[in-house]
């Protein structure tokens, strides 16, 4: 998998809705995903899913990891990691054996980091007990370095996707300028050895004219 | 428990059930049982270990801490912390490596068609 | 950046709207309506009925399609469905089954 991957970076290697764009219904995949746009229904990715500024999630969320720098409505279920950073937005429950909320972030809903286990990153004394109020939750065995570095062929684990009824507003459309640059096709994107009817196949990368 | 100003320590090897009020900051390094009403900030260390409902003007966490919170404030929970129950906060901050389970409660303001 | 790239291992059922350009490198089934240009790459699988400004089509698309401006299936693309647009571009090798309507009134 791409070691060159930036965290949140415009490469081309993920998949971006841009800030017009609105999907509604259910999405899936096993790449990055970055929202500008707005994002309605039902989301899975065996990867992370980037939420920009601009991004609306209404969705029930299934991923490896999120960040969220927009607005998210709906439940969050992370194997790795979700993060809400100083722009997020979010009500809903978060399921995740790590979660990161930074100052600025705002949020209601649940928590849920499963039973406290040590982790491998931070060096604490795992010797407390827990308190009841535990709910049990499978996680993986190890904490994960932070998904900055997105290049670790972990075993991607596909998270049932919460089946939820898409509830999806009217579509939304905001005026705006178009015509930018015709896009740049991206280098084939990694191919994980995951199931999936569909986009195995070589992307056959050629130049618009 | 004291004036306004002052910073009050429950250290380590002492342990209080009951319900602990007062105008100072707080330290905890010890145990606490029982409710915590507190008008400035409370900090829970990493040894201290409470199990209690917590009302302050800000907390930080760095140690254990179960029960409900309601910090007029903010709440932060630092790496090394361990919290259960319900937050109710203007900020909460959650670092990476805590451990928590509950829910929390802040204002989101979401735009106008959500 | 602006562009929407819809990656060839991601698979949206439902709908697709907006004001920009949107690259298919995956799997969309449902409907897709934009102000601007689509790209149906080869990897790309749709099954939608589409309405669109401009549309160049080199993977598989399923579903009518409706530009105000232009179609354009490529060589190798495989379209089967019906296509109304007042300009209309079949390559030498694309594959195509259904009704062509280029009498659009307001051109």
């Amino acid at each position: 998998m791409a070691a060159t991957k930036e965290f949140g970076a415009t490469g081309a290697e993920t998949t971006v809705i841009g800030p017009s764009i609105l999907i509604s219904g259910k999405l899936s995949g096993d790449e990055d995903l970055t929202v500008r746009g707005r994002v309605e229904g039902e989301l899975s990715l065996t990867r992370t899913l980037i939420v920009e500024p601009s991004g609306i999630v209404k969705a029930n969320v299934s991923v490896r990891n999120a960040i969220v720098s927009g607005v998210v409505v709906g439940n969050i279920t992370a194997s790795e990691s979700v993060e809400l950073t100083r722009e997020g937005r979010m009500v809903g429950d978060i399921r995740s054996p790590r979660v990161i909320i930074v100052d600025g972030a705002s949020f209601r809903g649940r928590v849920d980091m499963g039973n406290a286990e040590p982790r491998a990153a931070n060096e604490r004394p795992a010797s407390q007990t827990r308190p009841a109020l535990t709910r049990p939750v499978v996680r993986p065995a190890a904490a994960p370095p932070r998904p900055v570095v997105a290049a670790r062929p972990a075993a991607a684990k596909p998270l049932p996707p919460a089946a939820r009824p898409v509830v999806s507003a009217a579509p939304r459309v905001e005026p705006k300028s178009g015509g930018d640059a015709k896009p740049q096709p991206p280098p084939p994107p990694p191919q994980p050895v995951l199931v999936g009817e569909a986009g195995k196949k070589k992307v056959l990368v050629k130049k618009k004219k | 428990m004291a004036n306004t100003d002052a910073i009050n320590i429950i250290g380590k090897g002492i342990t209080i059930r009951g319900s602990l009020t007062g105008a100072g900051d707080l330290v905890i390094e010890g145990r606490v049982e029982g409710q915590i009403a507190l008008k400035n900030h409370l900090t829970i260390e990493g040894s201290g270990l409470v199990e209690a409902d917590i009302r302050a003007d800000e907390l930080t966490i760095n140690g254990t801490a179960s029960g409900n919170i309601d910090a007029s404030t903010k709440v932060s929970i630092s790496q090394s912390a361990k919290v259960n129950g319900d937050i109710k906060a203007t900020r909460v901050v959650i670092e990476d490596g805590a451990v928590f389970n509950g829910s929390i409660e802040m204002d989101v303001k979401l735009p106008d068609d959500l | 950046m602006a562009n929407t790239i819809i990656g060839s291992s991601i698979i949206i059922d439902g709908e697709i709207s907006g004001d920009e350009d949107l690259v298919i490198q995956g799997t969309v089934k449902g409907k897709i309506s934009l102000k601007e240009s689509l790209y149906v790459e080869a990897s790309a699988v749709v099954e939608a009925d589409i309405e669109v400004q401009n549309v160049e089509i080199t993977g598989r698309v399923t579903g009518n399609i409706a530009a105000t401006d232009k179609v354009e299936l490529k060589a190798d693309c495989r379209v089967v469905g019906d296509v109304r647009a007042p300009r209309i571009l079949i390559a030498d090798g694309a594959s195509f089954k259904g009704n062509v309507d280029m009498d659009v009134k307001d051109r």
